[in-house]
């Protein structure tokens, strides 16, 4: 998918027609990287929220010509979502960040069910490899260096980038065909 | 680093999650600024992972939008109604004020072009009895044309009397049937004041003269040309300087024209 970078321009410059189709694009994925962290829906939806207005409020400290546009809302998203996680931690330590990936959340959600297309997601995601589900999760979803990613699955540091490299190979091919 | 090498080394899919480290990020940008296959790769494995995450995700209610929209509008009005310059009311009251300049302007010019054409007015009026007044002289003169041209009128050039006034000169049409005469008197010297030149109907034996009328005052008529009815048969007209409003009988020493009728 190329960078909607006009979208992008006209919100920087407080076009609220924009702002709105950019939310359309993004929100989704935004939403389904926010409810892995913290693993409730009615917070990440606050969290969502949350997100979206700092995305408005700060449009004008993204460049273009710097890095990619969903990268920038992606880190938004990740920050946004463990520093709530963290000052809910010292309170409840039951979840740990780590603990629980976005597969499990696929199978433990039953809202999941209403979507059209939920069989179709289950099929493919199932066809991940367990090794590939937990690098994704990590680098991905949660925003883990590759040092962290490598102590946590307990890899040597190079082997992180083409086993994710890989692993994302895989995804394409079924994503997209 | 080539192209290949970098799409095949994993840097790409680092990138995109952002777990890139600073220092590289520059050649992977640099890289996708260059080469279009870079920029593919990346929109692809973008694009695959923002479908994994869709897929993760549970269903969006639409209340969260209603909810940023709101929090958005909220800030903004706090921000205008604070530091923030409030651009759509200084450029209205900016619109107004020009609107009201203009109207002023046009107004004023407006009242400029009622003058002018009050003046304008004033001007054809005056040129109009002008040329009313103007009219009017040639219509007489054409009319004192014909009269004196027809043949019911002789003219008769009366020559000055050369012991008072050798260069005068007047003319008469005369018409005897009618007993109607026209004088010119443009030929006399300028009457002096408190003068007037008086005509006289003259019967040479024994000589008998009666008085006409008065010439008045040549300058004040233009044509200088005066009309004389009921003349009783003259044999000669003659014309002396009286004292204003006339004599009974001619002083002649001041006779300044003297001529018979009949040559």
């Amino acid at each position: 998918m190329e960078q909607p970078n006009a979208l992008i321009l006209e919100m920087q410059n407080g076009n609220e027609k924009a702002f709105s189709r950019i939310y359309s694009l993004y929100s989704e994925a935004i939403f389904g990287i926010i409810n892995s962290i913290v693993l409730d829906e009615s917070v990440a939806e606050e969290i969502l929220q949350d997100v979206f207005v700092k995305i408005w409020n700060n449009a004008k400290s993204y460049d273009i010509n710097k890095g990619r546009f969903f990268t920038w809302l992606l880190n938004i998203a990740r920050n946004a979502a463990i520093d709530h996680t963290r000052s809910k931690a010292s309170k409840n330590s039951k979840k740990n960040l780590s603990a629980t990936n976005f597969v499990n959340i696929l199978f433990d959600s039953d809202s999941l069910n209403q979507k059209t297309n939920a069989i179709g997601i289950r099929n493919f995601v199932d066809k991940l490899k367990p090794a590939c589900i937990k690098i994704i999760d990590l680098l991905f979803f949660k925003g883990y260096t590759q040092a962290d990613a490598a102590k946590t699955l307990d890899i040597p540091l190079g082997t992180i980038k083409t086993r994710n490299r890989n692993c994302i190979k895989d995804l394409r091919t079924m994503v997209l065909g | 680093m080539t192209k290949e090498e970098l799409i095949s080394s994993g840097k790409l899919e680092l990138y995109v999650c952002g777990a890139l480290p600073s220092e590289e990020i520059s050649e992977v940008e640099d890289a996708i600024a260059s080469y279009p296959e870079v920029k593919k790769e990346v929109e692809e494995i973008e694009a695959s992972l923002i479908s994994l995450a869709e897929t993760v995700a549970p269903p969006l209610p639409a209340m969260v939008w209603t909810s940023i929209l709101n929090s958005i509008r909220n800030v903004r009005s706090i921000n205008q109604s604070g530091t923030s310059t409030n651009w759509a009311a200084i450029s209205g009251w900016a619109a107004a004020i020009l609107c009201i300049g203009g109207i002023i302007w046009m107004l004023q010019q407006n009242n400029t072009l009622k003058e002018d054409i009050l003046i304008t007015t004033t001007e054809n009026t005056e040129l109009k009895s002008r040329i009313d007044l103007t009219e009017g002289k040639l219509t007489s003169v054409t009319d004192l044309l014909a009269i004196i041209g027809s043949k019911d009128y002789n003219a008769i050039t009366l020559p000055g009397n050369a012991a008072v006034a050798s260069e005068a000169f007047a003319k008469v049409y005369f018409n005897e049937t009618e007993k109607i005469a026209y004088f010119d008197g443009t030929g006399l010297p300028k009457a002096p004041v408190g003068k007037v030149y008086q005509v006289w109907s003259l019967k040479l034996d024994p000589l008998t003269p009666t008085s006409v009328g008065l010439l008045g005052s040549i300058s004040e008529n233009d044509t200088g040309i005066f009309k004389f009815e009921n003349i009783p048969d003259p044999e000669a007209f003659g014309i002396t300087l009286e004292p204003e409003g006339g004599s009974e009988s001619p002083t002649l020493s001041q006779l300044y024209i003297l001529g018979t009728v009949s040559p």
